[in-house]
């Protein structure tokens, strides 16, 4: 398989940036385990069945709530359509009836937490991000700076982002310049 | 600032659709032979002041078709439904 390489390993420079003192945010990157897409057309619910079973996944779930098993994370990103990330390979599952898609070099998941983390969402989303209404295991479609991103909130401030590599680099850039007047502690790319 | 209730995604900023079309037209039946339904469904619109049914995109959202009804007039928001279940 070919390694997946980030699209922001030159431009992430990990250090202090911005406001002196303690960071109010902290950026990273992090290589995503294996990112899938199923898809399928009306008889989505039996098509995904097997998928869902293989992954030790229960339900389609919702359209809000990402769930999470042993080594997956699953994301309803619409009535036929999910998200996996996982290791294993889903590519055995493609049929007449769910087309199963790799999509582990095409998003790439730029980290974002601490505690000024969902200020600084707020300032680059059209979505509310209360901690009562974004919270702890919800996620979000939604465009940050145009570009159609998944937002999931993996802590109380804590944020992951599942950008198209092609746009990582602006999209990491509108999070850099919004979180400066805060305070910024790049982490390494993961 | 329009929004648009999304059945999927919940209540957005307009920012993230991008409008298809009139919702309203309807094709004849593939055996029409008259050429003047055919120029209305293919060229033909209204432009109604009020109430208006349109096909919205939520590109950066769930990706889904919607229709809505919009006012032209104040650009309230009224019902928005999946495409497919309109279409149903």
């Amino acid at each position: 398989m070919v390694e997946v390489r980030s699209p922001l390993r030159e431009r992430i420079t990990p250090g202090q940036f911005g406001a002196p003192g303690d960071a109010g945010v902290v950026l990273g990157n992090r290589t995503l385990a294996g990112l899938w897409q199923i898809a399928g057309w009306s008889d989505f619910d039996e098509a995904a069945d097997p998928v869902l079973q293989a992954l030790g996944l229960t339900a389609l779930g919702s359209y809000r709530q990402a769930q999470q098993a042993a080594g997956v994370r699953a994301w309803r990103t619409a009535p036929d359509r999910m998200l996996f990330e996982t290791p294993q390979d889903l590519t055995p599952f493609n049929s007449a009836a769910l087309a199963v898609l790799d999509l582990g070099h095409a998003r790439t998941c730029i980290t974002l937490s601490g505690p000024i983390a969902r200020d600084v969402l707020a300032q680059v989303i059209a979505v509310d991000t209360a901690p009562d209404v974004l919270k702890p295991g919800m996620f979000l479609q939604t465009g940050l700076h145009s570009v159609a991103v998944l937002v999931h909130c993996t802590g109380p401030d804590a944020f992951e982002i599942l950008v198209p590599v092609t746009w990582a680099e602006s999209v990491w850039d509108i999070l850099f310049e919004n979180a400066l007047p805060y305070g910024i502690a790049v982490r390494e790319a993961a | 600032m329009i929004r648009i209730n999304c059945p999927i995604c919940g209540l957005r900023s307009e920012t993230e659709f991008t409008y298809g079309e009139d919702a309203s037209v309807t094709r004849p039946a593939m055996d029409e032979s008259a050429a003047q339904p055919w120029l209305d469904y293919v060229f033909n619109r209204d432009n109604p002041r009020g109430w208006h049914r349109e096909y919205w995109h939520h590109a950066q959202g769930c990706r889904q078709w919607l229709v809505l009804e919009r006012n032209t007039l104040t650009h309230e928001i009224g019902t928005c439904r999946l495409a497919r279940e309109d279409a149903a």
